[in-house]
């Protein structure tokens, strides 16, 4: 018999059994499943925050991540768009995504309402390595978007703080207006278990942050080289110099983790839309560490 | 391996046998030199094709594939069920052959294997057959010129006879009940060794043997030899869509004329094309055609061979002899030889 073969794209079985992450990809993986919007927040005049409920109950209890990790969220009819999980991995039954509004995909999104439904995938990408981390003093620096992973990191530290030696976190933005969960930040700068450094490029008279590029603050941080990890995630200006930064204050190249953004389509390896040198992003990466980044053409 | 011997003049028998049960893809002749399309005789076959214009890589991965359908206004996915043709891929040459084996690479990935390729794939039965290399061939350098697996039955020309590499159960029943196969004898095995010698002997001596080319590409990563390049290429993107083993794709959305159906569909992209690594903001990491070229010939060259322990380029020749601006992997390798010389001096 000649050998016809199918490609099926199904929903999951009426009262089959549980599915776990890996046998949905196998099933198809190019297939999103259907996520309600349970909440929206606006954060600044460009961001808001959405909270996001997969609605098969199996899929969502399927559903695991870890911080650096994105998803490929669709809405049918406008394509689909790479976006990092905001929330902790410590918190599950849904999933948050922090959206600057940017082009076509994001306004769309950005014009819909609670209860809409979306597509989602995933999670895809290469994690940051927090358990190795766990231990150790970890030194997160932000700058703009890039919070929207790291707040994954920072949220999944501070439910787990104990396990943390010191944490600093240095979030850079534009201006006062961009900086993003400002509130809970605000909170923060008065703990002690957590170094908090806002700055922005462009104060306004409310501001009693710091002022300048978020390197600045390397300027009075006291570090122990050989017992710290860093977590980098901002434009791709940045990590040259806050990567620069922490090799001067002795951190090694396999201990400076950065997340990068790349052009996405797939998120799976395999249409090189997102390549850097020899590496995928979105399955080696998004999250490299230095060294290996220093190994990759073109990385930084 | 099973190494059988038919007579040249088995082989319409073989095709004929192929017909009643598949779709035969062949090579053809057409007014614009060779290609790959469905032929429905054996007469139609061009046995002894030079290369064709286009790859085989189209039926692995087609130009347009729909992924699935959608209903946009409650956004959800509709079901979708793909019946893919069983076929037999007639006559493919080794380097092409190699190529498949690449694509398998990427696509049967253990952590994300693609359904719809797989279904291809799956389907498709290939039978190789020898070639002698034309002038823009270097399947050689590459370590592309023997197919060593990803075929069913690989037809070896030993002189009006063919010494058959049998792979698959499958098509070793077709060739046993269409032909009559015997055991080969000492004497086709010497005509196959004399047959791959003189193919040995015929690749063009002027495309420079580069030994260490992964550690030369590393090294002249900045040179301005990429500049010249970069600013001769047209971004036609000609070379990915001739060869064999580019396999990027963008994913998009297309509705149906009601606007609330429609597909998701993926279609072939290229990494030549300007706008392919820019990210939102403008960014573009690979602004110009310097960049752009350069990690068109790294990804080949270098960059998989570092993640997949094999070239992406199996040195078919078909970029060659695409590209308007003289741009190839030829080219890279003449620069390095002409590096090694300035070298010596
Ligand atoms: C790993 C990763 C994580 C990301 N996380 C976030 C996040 O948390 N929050 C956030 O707001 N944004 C994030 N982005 C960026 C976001 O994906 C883009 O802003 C979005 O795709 C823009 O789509 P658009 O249609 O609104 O913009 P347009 O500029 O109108 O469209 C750009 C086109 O390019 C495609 N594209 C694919 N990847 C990208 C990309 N990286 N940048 C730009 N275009 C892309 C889009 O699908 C679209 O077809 C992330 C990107 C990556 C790669
Ligand atoms: S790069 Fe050119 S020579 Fe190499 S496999 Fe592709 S088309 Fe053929
Ligand atoms: S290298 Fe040649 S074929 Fe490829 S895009 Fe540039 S001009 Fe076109
Ligand atoms: S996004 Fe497709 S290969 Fe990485």
């Amino acid at each position: 018999m000649p050998n016809s073969a199918r490609v099926v794209v199904t929903p999951l079985r009426e009262g089959g059994p549980a599915a776990t992450g890996s046998e949905l990809v196998r099933a198809n993986p190019y297939r999103p499943w259907p996520a309600r919007i349970t909440s929206i927040t606006e954060l600044t005049a460009h961001e808001k925050l959405f909270e996001f409920r997969l609605v098969d109950d199996r899929i969502r209890e399927a559903f695991h991540h870890e911080p650096g990790q994105f998803v490929e969220l669709s809405i049918f009819g406008v394509g689909e768009a790479p976006i990092s999980i905001s929330s902790s991995p410590t918190k599950s039954g849904f999933i948050e995504l922090c959206v600057r509004r940017a082009g076509e995909f994001t306004t769309r999104l950005h014009e819909l309402q609670c209860g809409d439904t979306v597509g989602i995938r995933g999670p895809y990408g290469r994690p940051f390595p927090i358990d190795e981390m766990r231990g150790h003093d970890v030194l997160l620096v932000a700058g703009g978007l890039g919070i929207a992973p790291l707040r994954s990191l920072i949220n999944n530290i501070h439910d787990e703080r104990s396990e943390f030696g010191k944490v600093t976190i240095i979030y850079g933005s534009r201006t006062p207006k961009d900086v993003m969960f400002r509130d809970q930040f605000e909170m923060w700068r008065h703990r002690k278990d957590f170094d908090l450094y806002l700055t922005v490029d462009e104060p306004d008279d409310s501001w009693d942050g710091e002022v300048g590029l978020v390197t600045k603050p390397f300027e009075h941080l006291e570090i122990v080289p050989d017992h710290t990890y860093g977590a980098v995630c901002g434009p791709p200006v940045m990590y040259k110099f806050v990567v620069q930064e922490m090799r001067n204050k002795g951190i090694s190249y396999d201990h400076i983790y950065m997340s990068f953004e790349r052009h996405m389509k797939c998120g799976m390896g395999k249409c090189g839309h997102c390549q850097i040198g020899h590496q995928y992003c979105c399955i080696d990466g998004p999250v490299f560490n230095y060294w290996e980044a220093k190994n990759i053409q073109g990385s930084m | 391996m099973l190494y059988r011997v038919i007579d040249g003049s088995e082989l319409p028998l073989l095709v004929e046998a192929f017909l009643e049960r598949y779709e035969v893809i062949a090579p053809v002749q057409t007014k614009k030199g060779y290609a790959f399309a469905p032929v429905d005789s054996f007469d139609q076959v061009a046995l002894d094709y030079p290369s064709t214009v286009s790859s085989l890589k189209k039926y692995y991965l087609p130009q347009r594939e729909t992924l699935f359908r959608f209903d946009a206004e409650t956004n959800e996915v509709l079901d979708l069920e793909v019946e893919v043709r069983p076929r037999v891929l007639f006559g493919a040459h080794a380097c092409d052959i190699n190529a498949i084996n690449c694509l398998n690479s990427v696509f049967e990935d253990a952590r994300y294997p693609d359904p719809y390729y797989e279904a291809h794939r799956r389907s498709m039965l290939v039978v190789g057959i020898s070639c002698t290399p034309t002038s823009e061939c270097f399947c050689q350098l590459m370590d592309a010129d023997e197919a060593r697996s990803g075929y069913d039955l690989f037809l070896q020309d030993i002189g009006g006879r063919y010494l058959v590499s049998m792979n698959s159960v499958e098509a070793a029943n077709i060739l046993e009940t269409a032909c009559n196969p015997r055991v080969a004898t000492d004497e086709d095995r010497r005509a196959f060794r004399q047959a791959t010698r003189r193919r040995q002997e015929s690749f063009n001596p002027a495309i420079p043997d580069i030994q260490e080319i992964p550690m030369l590409m590393d090294a002249f990563h900045s040179d301005a030899f990429w500049d010249e390049l970069g600013e001769r290429c047209l971004s036609c993107t000609a070379c990915s869509a001739v060869c064999p083993t580019c396999h990027c794709f963008d994913i998009r959305d297309v509705l149906d004329p009601d606007g609330r159906i429609g597909e998701r569909e993926r279609v072939w992209d290229a990494c030549t094309s300007p706008q392919f690594a820019t990210v939102t903001g403008g960014h573009n990491f690979r602004p110009t055609g310097r960049e752009r070229v350069r990690h068109r010939m790294y990804h080949k060259l270098n960059g998989f061979l570092a993640t997949h322990d094999r070239n992406l380029c199996v040195g078919c020749g078909r970029c060659v002899r695409a590209c308007k601006a003289n741009i190839s992997p030829i080219e890279v390798l003449r620069f390095f030889e002409k590096k090694g010389a300035e070298d010596a001096e």
